[in-house]
């Protein structure tokens, strides 16, 4: 190792260096601070904006910090007055031909030009000649541009072609005549590609459904974690009065290192949605009625007290927190039923006495990208979890083979080994297992009798028996499919074969927390087998029951649709928002918090347990889910419902779970029976539909994804 | 001698006799007071008095919304809001400054990189019910629009000095 | 026989010759004050710690209404003590400007002083001839910041902006005929600094006239002599500055002593009292007044006839003109960060003070490398006074109480910041 270090001297301090880093690397390590404009720590060097200039002994001219490998004895000073000089002189080049636009610019006050040319720029223009102007274009509803602020860094379109692996903008042109440009007007329609907001170091490239609506220094800057997926990216919301103007992303190297999706960042549109529920509303002789919520909540007790406890049915998000989810497998119990599940679009409940205690990824989430094999079946991964596909890009771009069994066919911008897709998703992994040539567990020995692997499965095989790390993912398509018993045994047997792991990409931001919080109807609080299994999702929505409590549900939406024929006594839906289809449903629809107004937990895919705090004032008189379930609790005189705070009910949870492990070894022995390999297509759920906040996002709707999703279900 | 002359002094109370001359004199000279309202004293072009928004000759909105005079308020007494106009610009739509909260120190004037939230010498104004302290988008135009000439008379005269 | 006890008596908050808030709570024995106990912090308003949560410049404003009868000099030290973090000197015009607004202050507070404290011990008139010459000087601020009172004139580098070439004027009304007229703005015709330098030709008369009418006066010189003693030795010890401490005998003046801005070039004197009585301060602050008078005429002369920048040439710290704001990429940038971020200034921390017309006034400023001050701590002279109300009253008649009030020159709204 001690070849690889090199002395070198920055601004005559002795400081030592890995070989081949670059000079900006080591001068961030110690703290002194190089302007630039280009370089990003992500992203390749460029060294195409000359901010960081830096004086190196004995070289002939200034040298680029972030394009200059460090050597044995170099002496860098960035403060010199040679180095000053000429980062001076290239900031006057850089504000040459930018316009005049700081107070409309949203950029204004968070803005690297602004910020370095104050620290490092003239304080005079010498420049009166005219100045060049760009035609903005159209990039989508996401990103707004105004070109002429482009100081051509490129950053954007690095991040294209190496984060995404979609170049979706370009460079055209050279010199002063050089234009960052979309595909002739075309959207960007990548599902990070609103990154480049935060990449941009100017205003050219910005936030749309923010624009012009707030400044940097008015807002409040507070941490939350994102509620539509299982990764949990963690974000920041800019709150102005009480209201969320945009979501940013909080750096977590362990999670989403720096970057978000487009769904996370632009979804906070839907909880100032025109259909956020204001008001507890009551359904009387077929007329909706504003009341308040001591009336609400008297409507619902005396209801619930009517009923026999084996009628009542709960059926509650997998996106809620893990209080929310705790709460209301409490109230259950308390009301006496099991008929309380999260798995709303889960269809085959046949061997659920084998689920794992918690859904889990079978590893973190960082270490997806040191897998070097990995199958992902039945899952449109880049749309279920942005983030997790751009780990496993990074992996094959690593060298890992990345294999998909699928039956929709999604694009992928990285090398697939094999994408096995002919074949119902049943057959193509049975195939697999067979092709491990290991002996077969009892459970799909039945379903794999007879079978020859193709040329396909066997590649597959081959390349999970020798990778060093191999993984098999299942995700949403998996969960949701007719047979997905068998689909998880199959894949379970294959990981057992090639001694791979073994994990779920599992549905919400909180699968797992409604699992351990007891939300299924065979199991209670951290995976307790239930005396008698209650009713899952599919049983609840199509039989008859007395009360059906609906948690941040909209059946037809995120669930079945409420089965015409069941004659439901009363539906009370806790909602954050109104909706034709919950307004003809439901009885009784409560206000609740969307997950920016709330405090909760989200246990995320690697078992994380994120907490957050309320970031925006609710809308409304919607209140946290928790605080309305631990009224209703103690309105039903239930015991042990005075929580302070859904820091309390967390911790009594946590403590009531011990330390639980997480594993996903399969242990069911019985032969699956699959009828049929069912249709294996239209399990997909469009990314833009996934919950009801994104539902109603607006720019999100307008995006590319949103309008074919709407076409093809069209 | 000094001594009898101070005695002398003393008990023909000159000393006092001296500063009654001073304010006797004082019969006799203009008067400094004015007759306000009908008269008034002359006012500095510099004046900071109520605030004022003001258009462009067209008639256009001066204020573009960027929020620098709600960010150098020390008082924060200025509120906007600010969103995308019918036209694509960016405008306000809402700018209220509270007058209880106004310090009238002019760094919003100094701020404004359009000349459009100034202070003007209007000085003689009141308030008959709660709530009227804030003043309103609409009202601040408004008094732009009825004293634009004073206005700007009163900027270009001070503008050399800024 | 009943046991004669103290009784307790208050002052204010709301008495009128408690100049302000102020609420003493006295123990008199009869009419002889046994002990004196002021309580302060009715005017209380955070100011020093307003002023952590704001860029540098956005507090000039509040250093105005700490002491509300002397508004630039606040300024001045509060400005003084950004510009010694800084390391930067204004130009020399604007320390010109500084010097000459500085001592235009101190005749706004000692009028002010001379006609409350008059006021208080029964010399009605003398209020309104101060007022009188009050409001001229209040034009002058007027023209020269766009307020008559809190300016938020000075700023770390330099003046806002320069003294204007005209003043305004009085217009002919059907109440007043155009020779009246005329009469009024002949002092109007030409530049503030004409204006002023009028004034400094009538000033002097006018300090004849206030003289007149109380350095003599029995009645004045019965309720001031021999009042409220107080030793060179125990001025010191109680912190005395300015006119407190050098009617006690002692010659200290920062304006000499420390000279800043451009005080060494002025020609003054510094008197001093020899009994530290009321009258010695009252004698005191008149003679301040005639040289602060010889102090603006010497700016003026310097100032006519040399033309300059009033502020730094460095858009870093003082925004860009605004012309060139208009349509300057590098002075709009400076610009639009000035104003909403502020300068930061490097760590290390300051006093800077100065003589004010009270005492010695000074900021004290710790900052850490932030566009907002990490601490602001300012020395009011008015503090030090008033602590020693008690010593000062006490064996004295309750009617001496005001007149101590009144030679302290109490302002609450330094007192209690």
């Amino acid at each position: 190792m001690s070849d690889d270090i090199v002395n070198i001297e920055v601004d005559g301090k002795p400081v030592e260096g890995r070989k081949g880093q670059m000079i900006i690397e080591v001068t961030d390590r110690v703290g002194a601070y190089v302007p630039r404009f280009c370089y990003h720590d992500k992203l390749s060097v460029a060294a195409n904006c000359r901010m960081c200039l830096v004086e190196v002994e004995k070289a002939p001219k200034p040298l680029p910090a972030c394009a200059t490998p460090i050597g044995e004895g170099m002496k860098i000073f960035t403060r010199s007055p040679y180095a000053i000089a000429a980062q001076k002189a290239t900031m006057e080049f850089l504000l040459i031909n930018h316009p005049l636009d700081c107070p409309i610019c949203d950029q204004g006050g968070e803005c690297e030009l602004q910020d370095l040319a104050m620290g490092f720029g003239s304080d005079v223009s010498r420049y009166h000649e005219k100045k060049r102007v760009v035609k903005d274009k159209n990039i989508g509803p996401l990103v707004s541009t105004d070109m002429t602020r482009c100081i051509h860094c490129t950053r954007c379109v690095r991040f294209g072609a190496e984060i995404n692996g979609l170049q979706e903008l370009g460079t055209m042109g050279r010199g002063e005549n050089v234009k960052i440009s979309a595909f002739i007007e075309k959207s960007i329609d990548h599902e990070m590609s609103a990154n480049i907001i935060d990449l941009c170091p100017v205003g050219a490239l910005n936030n749309k459904p923010y624009r012009y609506s707030a400044r940097a220094w008015e807002m409040v800057q507070r941490a939350t974690v994102a509620p539509h997926d299982c990764v949990g990216s963690n974000l920041y919301a800019h709150v102005l009065r009480g209201t969320i103007k945009r979501i940013v992303p909080r750096g977590n190297e362990a999670i989403n290192e720096t970057w978000i999706s487009d769904r996370d960042r632009f979804s906070y549109e839907g909880i100032y949605s025109v259909d956020r529920l204001e008001t507890p509303r009551v359904k009387e002789n077929g007329e909706w009625r504003d009341i308040d919520w001591e009336t609400a909540l008297d409507v619902l007790t005396t209801r619930l007290q009517a009923s026999d406890g084996s009628k009542i049915g709960v059926l509650a998000s997998p996106s809620s927190t893990i209080e929310e989810a705790y709460l209301i497998s409490r109230l259950a119990d308390h009301l006496g039923t099991a008929n309380i599940d999260h798995r709303l679009r889960q269809q085959d409940f046949s061997d659920q006495d084998n689920d794992p205690v918690a859904p889990w990824l079978g590893l973190t989430i960082a270490d997806l990208e040191q897998c070097d094999a990995v199958l992902v079946a039945g899952s449109n991964l880049r749309k279920e979890t942005p983030i997790l596909a751009h780990r496993l890009r990074k992996a094959s771009l690593a060298g890992a083979q990345v294999c998909f069994a699928n039956a929709e066919v999604h694009e992928y911008f990285f090398d697939v080994a094999e994408y096995l897709s002919t074949a119902g998703l049943v057959a193509e992994l049975a195939g697999i297992a067979v092709a491990t040539g290991g002996k077969l567990p009892p459970a799909v020995a039945d379903l794999c009798k007879d079978l020859q692997p193709t040329a396909s499965q066997t590649n597959v095989a081959k390349i999970l028996a020798q990778g060093d790390s191999s993984l098999v993912l299942l995700g949403h398509v998996a969960a949701r499919h007719p047979a997905a018993a068998a689909v998880r045994a199959l894949a379970a047997a294959i990981g057992e074969a090639t001694n791979s792991r073994f994990g779920f990409v599992s549905e919400g931001a909180n699968s797992a927390g409604a699992c351990l919080a007891g939300v299924t109807p065979h199991r209670t609080q951290g995976g307790e087998a239930r005396g008698e299994c209650g009713k899952n999702a599919v049983d609840m929505l199509s039989n008859d029951l007395d009360v059906l409590l609906l948690f941040g549900v909209e059946p037809g939406f995120d669930a079945p649709p409420i089965d015409a024929a069941a004659q439901h006594g009363f539906v009370v839906a806790c909602s954050p928002y109104r909706s034709e289809a919950l307004e003809r449903d439901a009885d009784l629809l409560l206000p609740i918090a969307t997950f920016a107004e709330t405090s909760g937990t989200f246990v995320n895919c690697e078992g994380l347990w994120q907490s957050f705090s309320g970031v925006a004032s609710p809308v409304g008189a919607s209140r946290p889910g928790w605080k309305v379930l631990r009224v209703l609790g103690t309105l039903l005189d239930g015991e042990g419902f005075d929580f302070e705070s859904s820091e309390n009910v967390r911790d009594e949870l946590r403590t009531a779970l011990g330390d639980i492990e997480l594993n996903n070894a399969y242990q069911g022995s019985a032969p699956i029976v699959v009828a049929s390999d069912g249709i294996d297509g239209g399990l997909d759920v469009p990314m833009y539909q996934v919950d009801g906040l994104v539902r109603r996002a607006e720019a999100l709707q307008l995006t590319p994804e949103a309008r074919r999703s709407l076409e093809s279900s069209e | 001698m000094q001594q009898l002359r101070n005695y002398i002094k003393t008990f023909a109370m000159w000393e006092l006799w001296q500063g009654l001359a001073v304010t006797f004199r004082n019969f006799f000279r203009p008067a400094v007071t004015i007759l306000y309202p009908e008269e008034k004293t002359p006012q500095s072009v510099r004046f900071r008095g109520l605030h004022a928004l003001r258009r462009y000759p067209n008639g256009e909105e001066r204020c573009i919304a960027c929020k620098l005079c709600e960010a150098v308020c020390p008082a924060l007494a200025i509120t906007i809001e600010s969103d995308v106009s019918d036209d694509g610009t960016r405008r306000t739509t809402r700018y209220d400054i509270d007058l209880f909260k106004c310090i009238y120190c002019g760094f919003c004037e100094e701020a404004c990189p359009v000349d459009a939230i100034v202070e003007t010498r209007l000085h003689e104004y009141h308030m008959e019910a709660a709530g009227e302290n804030i003043m309103t988008k609409d009202k601040l135009l408004s008094i732009g629009d009825k004293f634009d000439a004073m206005i700007s008379a009163d900027k270009a005269a001070d503008a050399e000095y800024r | 026989m009943a046991e004669i006890q103290n009784f307790t008596m208050n002052f204010g908050p709301q008495h009128p010759a408690a100049h302000g808030v102020l609420r003493l709570i006295l123990e008199m024995d009869g009419e002889v004050i046994q002990h004196a106990d002021p309580h302060v912090g009715l005017l209380h308003r955070g100011t020093e710690k307003l002023a952590e949560s704001k860029p540098y410049n956005q507090s000039i404003g509040y250093m105005d209404r700490l002491d509300y009868t002397s508004m630039m000099c606040n300024e001045h030290s509060y400005v003084l003590a950004i510009e010694k973090l800084l390391g930067v000197a204004p130009p020399i015009r604007a320390q010109y400007i500084r010097v000459m607004f500085d001592e235009i202050t101190r005749l706004l507070n000692h009028l002010m002083w001379l006609g409350a404290h008059g006021l208080d011990i029964g010399a009605m008139t003398m209020f309104l001839y101060c007022f009188r010459e009050r409001e001229d000087l209040m034009d002058c601020y007027e023209a020269v910041s766009g307020t008559r009172m809190h300016a938020t004139y000075y700023r770390p580098g330099g003046v806002y902006r320069d003294l204007p070439d005209s003043m305004p004027q009085y217009q002919a009304s059907k109440w007043r005929k155009q020779k009246d007229v005329d009469r009024l703005n002949e002092v109007r015709e030409g530049s503030l600094l004409d204006f002023i330098d009028a004034f400094t030709e009538k000033f002097p008369g006018c300090v004849d006239q206030y003289e007149t009418l109380l350095t003599d006066n029995r009645i004045w010189k019965q309720r001031t002599v021999n009042i409220a003693v107080v030793s060179p030795e125990r001025a010191l010890n109680l912190g005395f500055t300015g006119p407190m401490l050098r009617g006690s005998g002692i010659e200290w003046d920062l304006r000499k002593k420390q000279p800043y801005e451009v005080y060494d070039r002025m020609d003054f004197d510094i008197p001093v009292g020899t009994n530290g009585d009321c009258y010695d301060r009252y004698l005191v602050r008149v003679e301040e007044m005639r040289q602060s008078n010889r102090i603006i005429k010497q700016c003026i002369d310097w100032l006519r006839d040399n033309p300059g920048p009033v502020m730094l040439d460095d858009h870093k710290i003082a925004p860009p003109k605004r012309v060139e704001m208009k349509d300057d990429m590098e002075s709009l940038i400076h610009h639009f960060k000035l104003f909403t971020e502020g300068f930061s200034i490097p760590a290390g921390e300051a006093y800077a003070a100065i003589e004010h017309p009270k005492g010695e006034f000074g900021v004290y400023m710790i900052s850490d490398g932030a566009n907002k001050p990490y601490r602001v701590k300012i020395r009011a002279a008015g503090f030090a006074h008033l602590a020693s109300m008690s010593e000062m009253v006490v064996g004295h008649m309750l009617a001496d109480v005001v007149a101590v009030i009144g030679t302290q020159d109490i302002v609450f709204g330094e007192v209690d910041r």
